[in-house]
């Protein structure tokens, strides 16, 4: 049954990639829709699997294709597995459904056909990536995953900015690739199997370095700083719908392979947990201040994904470390917090991203300095997008709160950690977690405020329109499980048979929903007898859009006070009009933030690549003798090397 | 059931009448310091119901979230209101959660931060990217005060912190004295004052908290500063509760409920007094040295967690 649904579900998804890959005569809208709803009819039929292996919390391996002995294509789902098949499949069907107008709205006829295409054959890659039972597989439909969503970035291929998201996106892409293999490989040399689920809590002296090699893997797509820089390129150069499946799920799926590896193939050390939670505060205080800065839409949601990405990461660490000084409440709160945070982020993410990109397709720009006033034309995604902000802000009673509250109440037992120094160690990550949660607040305030509110700043902002129903649908449905997951969350955790200490938050938002209508009954009359009128301006003839506050000066004083970070260097130059200086006739100022991972790591790092490149490049120009030994001495260190391997 | 519907109904409605009073007297202990006579003690009351009969005007650039934003702040703090217990504790358990007490006024501050950008004009705007600037940068603060509160008394809890030292004394707990001096400063800064803001003036130079409401009128106004008003008190009641809960009923019986409420009036006038008299004696500082003020009070909530894990 449930290997019929899951398989169901892939045939579903290769057809929809058939038909829209073929193309054809006549209509393509009909075609591209015929595809999207067998995507959706694929993903619904993953959900029921998932769900029953959830409910039933059944394990099956089932075999596809052996190709050798040790290498074949053999698929296995536990709970682990399907909830994050769930998390795909739930979400994908979401992002489908907006896609039906979203991928009408660009591009030629037969590129939107290939969009379609590969966007499918990118969710189902995604599936199997998570459902694989070895690392042959794994890493074979990781490839594809990630080589289809390649694809998807360079859909606007005759962009300059695109080109450069594609190359960073590849190289990393396949960097991450690298270190996956490094670690199968040297995993296969101790325990022989290519098998992802049969090691089981492997004790080994190499251990450090298998973790630390799948870390660097996983956290490259992830996008754990400094690995992350791929991710705002390319999140911003994707078309919405894509960027949405590559922020809301694709990372998770690298989150799926590290909590594998941490859950079932080794068993975590201390040091282990100190790693994941230094590189997760990292992520999560630099990602919101960096979003802080970027006045693109697109670009500032991706950078909010590295945040969260490392919330996730610190949840994983808190859950070693309390693992390691077997606290196990503590443990639990934090695996299943950062496992919760998962599936939310996954919702808030892809309803961000979905209704972004409404607004852009309105607006035509990703600038929002160019917004603005658009909760008049747009209330609809305007309150889709508020509900969002306001879950990935953290704000009870939505879902962000509820995950990020039980690292919290993880993070306030750590006086229960016999050694001071990894206590200490916790109560000041505490403090940056603090930080970033409120600097997500003030820079949600700057997104929602800049694009939607106020007075228009652009000719195309003044005149944009709702979006059309199949792209609020998509994002509505999203932002209704935000509420749900969130004010229920207390009930659900106890309804699944965790007994964990988190608030119940139905209370509480049962008593401010009555004080809201109270307050609203109250000045119902008042209400009624409002008046529209022009408020004061402190003498203003009109008021223009060139006064209000734009996102630059929002988080001017954020980014004075974190000015270090940033290395902001203020050049001001002034003309005077006279010689003692009194008089300005005019001048011009500058304002540089450095670019600190790429200026100082990338940069280096490839033109040092690019010189070796050259050395090697040297090596071609020789006659055939030459040839011929290079090949040879291939082959003998190829042999060396699988001797020492098998 | 019984107890937990007194306790919901006495607690807000106590918070909700006491808050104006505590509002009026730190302007009138200020206006003493300053040599003048004040406003009468009332003034709070009046100013509510005065608003509360005035007309309503929206700028013609807001949207709905100016109407709604005053609605939701009322709604979030006084749901915070209810996770501090002031009558007396009661049986429920498991509704304090602290985190979801502070999360919830972020959630009010939010809400009002977007209302402050939503009609366009500069002033609000000022005030909404300074209230999150400072917002963000006390954060770290508050939660380890929290951190520190959740170490020395053992629980997360706000209802079981304050059973837990109405049970036993300030001597057991020596560290909660520097705790209390954190929660001073987030206190000071929560509630827009002297030295981080002065609710006094509605000048540029220390528009914070004023200019975000500053497009809000008649009742919608009220509603905002009412749960201004009700910020205060229930930060207030933390920290008395916490630190000198002498006089905390903890049973629902009609004398108990008496004292609790005549004591925390009384605690919570004293403590006015202070702020008032700390506001007179501090200049406001500018907005970028902030954060070194607020350091100080990460000092103390870091000392505390430091001496408890070496005690």
């Amino acid at each position: 049954m449930i290997q019929a649904l899951f398989l169901g579900g892939g045939v579903a998804l290769l057809l929809a990639a058939a038909i829209s890959a073929i193309g054809g005569q006549g209509s393509g809208s009909g075609r591209r829709r015929a595809a999207l709803g067998l995507v959706i009819v694929g993903v619904i039929a993953w959900c029921s699997a998932c769900a029953i292996v959830l409910a039933d919390n059944s394990n099956l391996t089932f075999q596809l294709y052996q190709l050798t002995p040790q290498l074949g294509i053999a698929f296995h789902l536990d709970r682990l597995a399907a909830f994050f098949i769930l998390i795909v499949s739930s979400v994908t069907a979401c992002v489908a459904i907006y896609s039906f107008r979203y991928v009408e709205h660009t591009g030629s006829e037969s590129r939107r056909d290939m969009s379609v295409a590969a966007m499918s054959v990118f969710i189902l890659s995604m599936v199997l990536v998570v459902a694989s039972a070895n690392f042959f597989a794994f890493i074979f439909f990781w490839e594809l995953m990630s080589l289809s969503s390649l694809f998807l970035v360079m859909f606007d291929r005759e962009k300059g900015e695109t080109a450069k998201a594609g190359i960073y996106y590849l190289v990393m892409t396949q960097f991450s690739t690298l270190f996956l293999l490094l670690g199968a490989l040297l995993l296969h040399r101790y325990t022989g199997t290519f098998d992802i689920t049969s090691a089981g809590g492997l004790t080994l002296s190499t251990a450090g370095i298998i973790f630390t090699a799948f870390f660097i893997g996983f956290g490259t797509k992830a996008g754990v700083i400094p690995f992350h820089k791929w991710l705002p390129f390319a999140h911003a150069a994707a078309p919405s719908n894509i960027s949405a499946l590559m922020s809301g799920v694709m990372i998770k799926v690298a989150i799926y392979g590290l909590v594998r590896i941490l859950l079932d193939v080794l068993s975590p050390e201390l040091w282990w947990g100190t790693l994941l939670l230094v590189f997760g505060t990292v992520s999560a205080v630099l990602g919101v201040i960096y979003a802080l800065k970027e006045h693109d839409l697109k670009k500032l949601l991706a950078f909010h994904s590295i945040e969260n990405i490392g919330i996730i990461v610190i949840g994983l660490g808190l859950w070693v470390i309390f693992g390691n000084y077997h606290l196990k409440t503590l443990a639990d709160l934090s695996l299943f917090g950062a496992l919760f945070h998962t599936l939310n982020h996954a919702i808030f993410k892809s309803l961000l991203f979905m209704t972004a990109g409404s607004v852009v397709a309105a607006t035509h720009t990703r600038n929002i300095e160019e917004m603005g006033g658009l909760v008049k034309t747009m209330p609809a995604t305007a309150a889709i997008f508020l509900i969002g902000s306001a879950a990935i802000s953290a704000l009870p009673p939505l879902n962000g709160f509820a995950s990020e509250v039980m690292l919290f109440q993880a993070y306030l037992g750590a006086f229960q950690v016999p050694s001071p120094l990894t206590a200490v160690l916790l109560f000041t990550a505490l403090a940056g977690f603090a930080l970033m949660s409120a600097l997500a607040a003030a820079c949600f305030v700057k997104a929602f405020g800049a694009v939607f509110l106020a007075l228009p700043r652009s000719h195309e902002a003044e005149h944009a329109h709702e979006a059309p129903m199949s792209m609020l649908i998509g994002p509505g449905i999203l932002a209704a499980a935000c509420c749900i997951l969130g004010v229920f969350s207390y009930q659900i955790l106890k309804g699944i048979g965790l007994d964990l200490p988190v608030p119940n938050v139905l209370p509480v938002s049962l008593v401010a929903l009555t004080v809201f209508g109270l307050a609203v009954l109250a000045v119902r009359r008042m209400e009624a007898k409002a008046r529209v009128s022009e408020t004061w301006g402190c003498g203003i003839h009109a008021q223009t859009s060139k006064m209000e506050y734009t996102a630059s000066g929002f988080s001017e004083p954020i980014i004075t006070i974190f000015s270090p970070i940033f290395r902001t260097r203020k050049i001001a130059h002034r003309e005077f009009a006279d010689k003692d200086k009194s008089i300005v006739s005019g001048g011009s100022g500058e304002v540089h933030t450095l670019q600190f991972f790429e200026e100082r790591i990338y940069m280096p790092t490839a033109q040092f690549v690019k010189r070796i490149a050259g050395y090697v490049s040297g090596l071609h120009n020789v006659d055939l003798d030459a040839n011929v030994m290079y090949i040879f001495v291939v082959i003998v260190v190829i042999l060396l090397a699988v001797g020492q391997l098998l | 059931m019984l107890n937990t519907v007194l306790y919901l109904v006495l607690n807000t409605v106590f918070v909700v009448a006491v808050s104006p009073l505590v509002m009026s007297l730190v302007k009138k202990v200020k206006a003493y310091c300053q040599g003048r006579i004040g406003p009468p003690l009332l003034q709070g009351y009046y100013n509510l119901f005065k608003l509360f009969k005035k007309e309503i005007i929206y700028s013609q650039n807001s949207s709905f979230i100016m109407r709604l934003a005053p609605y939701l702040n009322i709604g979030f703090l006084v749901a915070a209101s209810v996770m501090v217990p002031i009558v007396f504790l009661p049986q429920i358990s498991g509704i304090g959660n602290i985190i979801l007490f502070l999360y919830l006024m972020v959630t009010a501050k939010f809400f009002m931060a977007l209302a402050g950008l939503d009609a366009g004009s500069t002033f609000g705007g000022m005030g909404s990217s300074r209230e999150m600037s400072l917002s963000a940068i006390i954060e770290p603060v508050t939660i380890t005060s929290v951190a520190a509160l959740a170490f020395v008394l053992k629980s997360t809890d706000i209802p079981q912190m304050f059973a837990t030292t109405l049970h036993g004394s300030l001597t057991q707990y020596p560290t909660l004295i520097l705790v209390a001096f954190s929660l001073f400063i987030v206190i000071i800064v929560e509630t827009a004052r002297v030295p981080v803001d002065n609710p006094e003036t509605h000048l540029e130079l220390t528009m914070i908290h004023e200019a975000m409401v500053l497009e809000q009128t008649g009742p919608k106004l009220a509603l905002m500063e009412l749960s201004h008003g009700i910020k205060q008190t229930i930060l207030m009641a933390l920290s008395i509760n916490i630190i000198l809960p002498l006089g905390l009923a903890a049973d629902a019986g009609f004398i108990a409920i008496i004292v609790s409420i005549v004591s925390f009036t009384v605690k919570v006038l004293a403590f006015a007094v202070v702020v008032g008299v700390f506001e007179s004696m501090m200049a406001k500082i500018r907005l970028f040295r902030l954060p070194s003020f607020f350091m100080l009070a990460l000092f103390f909530s870091f000392a505390t967690i430091v001496f408890e894990l070496l005690a």
